[in-house]
């Protein structure tokens, strides 16, 4: 995991409701994944600039799985998005809305997305269309457990 | 009906056949676009009598539309660093193929048969024109020569100035400085400084001298000369004042630039919210935060934001989950909430 960034080993709801009038970005993992590290490397090269409006956590999946339960997290590395305690949702042209699923190809993949998330929230909006590329996200079945 | 046509001069197409080129619409396109060219021909027809030729610039690439064989001609010949004003539409209009596409046009379109002959160049006026352009070439070289042998002859004079005045400065110094001054009032501005320099050396050790620099130029202020024994100066490579800080510095309290630690967590508090959390709850001195601020930034942000009613500083249990609309789920978000705990139970 990267030393850069904070984790959220516990207190996750206090993180989540104490991040004010900013994104929160959690991203869901486990550390020795190849796609995490990638992720890891754009959330921690992008921390510094998007410090204004986003707060970036990652959280470790072994250690909280009401969590992972909740949040359907079936994919890794999955990141999910608040604004002010509120989920926001984005469609990516992907199965699932509720999370980013896979890595960012770029750092301004990510910077885009954040940004996008920002602004839809400060409109008031809970849903936002995803500014990337579909051909740059990463492509996974959902099924339902399984089916 | 006749097969759908296309005339280029109106841009558009047309079914009457050959009937649309007596049309009157088609007869005012072609006037117009005959009297958008005439004013370029005529143009280059002066200068066939008188070329003119120009030192090259870029506004001598442009390019002229030919309306009769639908093509682009380069308006001016340009060669090396010289251009012939009007030689490549000349040129053009001269050709064979020129002539063949004008007649060609004219009886396409229907246009008037008296107005052809002034958009053709015969041979004889081109050779003509051929004849003007290599005068004004061989006229333009020579005006060149003229001009770089005369701005030679003036930097020889200046430079032939100036000598001459070092020379009349070094060699007698018994003659008084004012009359250098006034003697050649018009080369004075460019060898000033020369002047000035060859005099400070031999006035040097005296400060009388310095009343006639006044006199030449206007008067200075004098204030004395600064050398205190003992204390040295730029030139002897002494310390410069502004790092002679020990003496004054060690009196006074240690200063510290930029704000205090407490100062500087109370402005990171109150921008960033609680993003410092992890920093603050090590070991900082606990302080007021100041709400008044924070209260100030929240009202400029738009009240229809999300979760703008949403209270961060409520005290909630642990089992506390945020309003995520889950995914394998209908319903409202907020009975998402209750479908997981409720199902968790089981």
């Amino acid at each position: 995991m990267s030393l850069l960034l904070p984790k959220l080993a516990s207190k996750k709801g206090q993180a989540i409701k104490s991040t004010a009038e900013k994104v929160l970005v959690l991203r869901f993992g486990r550390d020795e994944d190849p796609v995490q590290l990638q992720i890891d490397d754009i959330l921690s090269k992008t921390y510094h600039d998007l410090s204004k409006i986003a707060m970036i956590y990652l959280v470790d999946m072994d250690q909280t799985p009401i969590y992972a339960q909740y949040f359907d997290v079936s994919y890794i590395p999955s990141t999910v998005f608040f604004f002010n305690g509120q989920h926001m949702k984005v469609d990516y042209g992907s199965p699932d809305h509720t999370k980013f699923v896979g890595s960012f190809k770029t750092k301004q993949d990510f910077i885009n997305l954040v940004e996008v998330i920002y602004r839809g929230a400060i409109q008031g909006k809970l849903i936002i269309q995803s500014p990337t590329d579909p051909k740059n996200i990463p492509k996974y079945d959902l099924l339902y457990q399984g089916i | 009906m006749a097969p759908a046509l296309r005339c280029p001069l109106c841009r558009q197409s047309f079914f009457s056949g050959r009937g649309h080129v007596y049309s009157r619409k088609h007869q005012r396109q072609l006037r117009a676009a005959l009297e958008r060219l005439l004013p370029q021909v005529e143009a280059a027809r002066k200068a066939i009598r008188t070329a003119h030729v120009e030192r090259y610039s870029p506004e001598h690439d442009q390019c002229c539309w030919c309306l009769c064989c639908g093509c682009e001609v380069q308006k001016h010949l340009s060669h090396g660093n010289m251009t012939v004003l009007h030689g490549g539409l000349l040129e053009h209009l001269a050709c064979p193929d020129h002539r063949k596409a004008t007649n060609r046009f004219w009886w396409e379109n229907k246009a008037d048969v008296l107005l052809k002959e002034r958009f053709l160049v015969s041979q004889q006026d081109y050779a003509r024109f051929k004849k003007s352009m290599i005068k004004a070439l061989d006229s333009y070289e020579e005006e060149e020569d003229e001009m770089i042998k005369k701005m030679a002859a003036e930097i020889r004079e200046v430079e032939r100035s100036r000598q001459e005045v070092v020379q009349s400065v070094l060699e007698p110094q018994a003659v008084p400085d004012p009359e250098e001054g006034c003697s050649a009032p018009c080369i004075w501005k460019g060898t000033n400084r020369i002047a000035f320099s060859s005099q400070q050396l031999s006035l040097d050790p005296s400060p009388a001298p310095e009343l006639n620099w006044m006199e030449a130029t206007q008067s200075l202020t004098f204030i004395g000369h600064q050398d205190t024994p003992g204390v040295g100066n730029v030139h002897s490579g002494a310390t410069p004042p502004w790092l002679l800080q020990d003496d004054e510095d060690r009196n006074s309290s240690a200063h510290q630039i930029g704000p205090s630690y407490e100062e500087f967590l109370k402005e990171s508090e109150s921008v960033t919210g609680v993003g410092l959390i992890f920093l603050t709850t090590l070991n900082a001195p606990t302080f007021p935060i100041p709400l008044a601020e924070e209260k100030q930034k929240l009202r400029k942000l738009p009240p229809d934001r999300v979760g703008a009613n949403f209270d961060h500083c409520s005290s909630t249990g642990a089992g506390w989950l945020p309003s995520f609309g889950r995914v394998w789920n209908n319903g409202r978000r907020w009975q998402s909430r209750h479908q997981f705990k409720a199902e968790t139970k089981q």
